[in-house]
């Protein structure tokens, strides 16, 4: 019986440190990405899926309290990176796109969508991270209402803050 | 805390740690653009700025040299500092930015360096809202190139950090 795409990428598990172009071509690691903060990892079908293009006017909704959170966004795909600078242009989104066009990095990740054979796209799915790429929560999005909802990854940074600075509570005099 | 500073003078410096000339769009002298690392502050103009600008090895670039008028500033949480930093975010990545500070509350300015096809771009520096911007050419030897931040904090990581410096210095992992 074949695993479940998602199923290894569960929480508690080390997110693999993948690298990839951003969508200005420049080569990222993922742990440079993500530096200290929470983070959340959303990997996409592509701009033209419109479960995607709602999903993405979601996260922008989101991007007002992450800017100001100490948190990160970082979306993936297979598109080139001047597909992903253009869509990221048009939704208004202030985070990093990485591309996968190759699909090296689907493939190590098993996270390729096998009933899509035309596009051979990500399954998409969304990834709350630690700073050290330890998975807090994952979301497997390959049906809509599977993807989480901007409470469930407020909750989720709302956690992982709270795990990781040391002065969560306001300091006392 | 960065205790890197730079500053633009007239006549190259007897101590700065490198420096280089700068020429104005038409090529006529602009003075000498030099950086010091260390904590005690070189000249009275100088302004403390994201010590990965610097980089020995560097090409020649193209700046945009973002100032206030003498005796202006800003704090760095004015909408206008904070709508410029966004639009940094979402624009394409240029080699390196960073802003300008004397202390821990004021916006002081802004460095962006471009090189390439991001030169004509510097005409549209989002920090040139804020504040007038110079146009100028450096010679090799003085700015490298930083990856972007990885968006879309806006937020100083800690008062006295020139943004987009996007760690905290021990970040808890």
């Amino acid at each position: 019986m074949p695993t479940h795409p998602i199923a290894p990428l569960r929480a508690g598990a080390r997110f693999p440190d993948f690298e990839l172009s951003d969508h200005a071509g420049n080569r990222r690691r993922l742990s440079n990405l993500v530096a200290g903060d929470p983070v959340v990892l959303q990997f996409f079908r592509g701009w033209w899926c419109p479960k995607e293009q709602a999903f993405l006017r979601r996260l922008i909704d989101l991007q007002d309290d992450v800017e100001v959170a100490y948190s990160r966004m970082i979306s993936v795909s297979v598109d080139a990176p001047e597909v992903n600078a253009a869509l990221r242009a048009g939704l208004g989104a202030r985070w990093t796109f990485l591309s996968d066009p190759d699909r090296a990095v689907q493939a190590s990740l098993g996270l390729r969508e096998t009933t899509d054979t035309l596009n051979d796209p990500y399954v998409p799915a969304v990834f709350t991270l630690f700073p050290d790429l330890t998975i807090h929560r994952a979301f497997d999005g390959y049906w809509y209402w599977g993807r989480p909802t901007l409470d469930e990854l407020r909750h989720d940074m709302r956690e992982i803050a709270r795990a990781i600075r040391a002065d969560w509570e306001a300091p006392t005099p | 805390m960065s205790w890197c500073w730079l500053d633009l003078r007239a006549a190259p410096a007897d101590n700065a740690g490198a420096q280089a000339r700068v020429f104005e769009r038409d090529g006529t002298p602009a003075g000498w653009l030099a950086v010091w690392l260390r904590r005690a502050k070189p000249s009275r103009s100088a302004r403390r700025i994201d010590g990965r600008v610097v980089d020995g090895r560097g090409a020649a670039a193209w700046l945009s040299l973002v100032r206030p008028p003498d005796g202006v500033r800003l704090p760095f949480d004015d909408v206008a500092v904070q709508q410029a930093r966004r639009a940094v975010l979402a624009a394409p990545p240029h080699d390196a930015v960073t802003t300008l500070l004397s202390d821990a509350s004021h916006f002081e300015g802004a460095l962006t360096v471009a090189r390439g096809d991001g030169v004509a771009r510097l005409a549209d520096d989002p920090f040139a809202r804020v504040f007038p911007a110079r146009v100028l050419r450096v010679e090799a030897g003085l700015f490298g190139a930083v990856p972007a931040p990885c968006g879309p904090t806006i937020e100083r990581y800690g008062s006295a950090q020139p943004w987009p410096w996007d760690r905290y210095d021990a970040a808890p992992s």
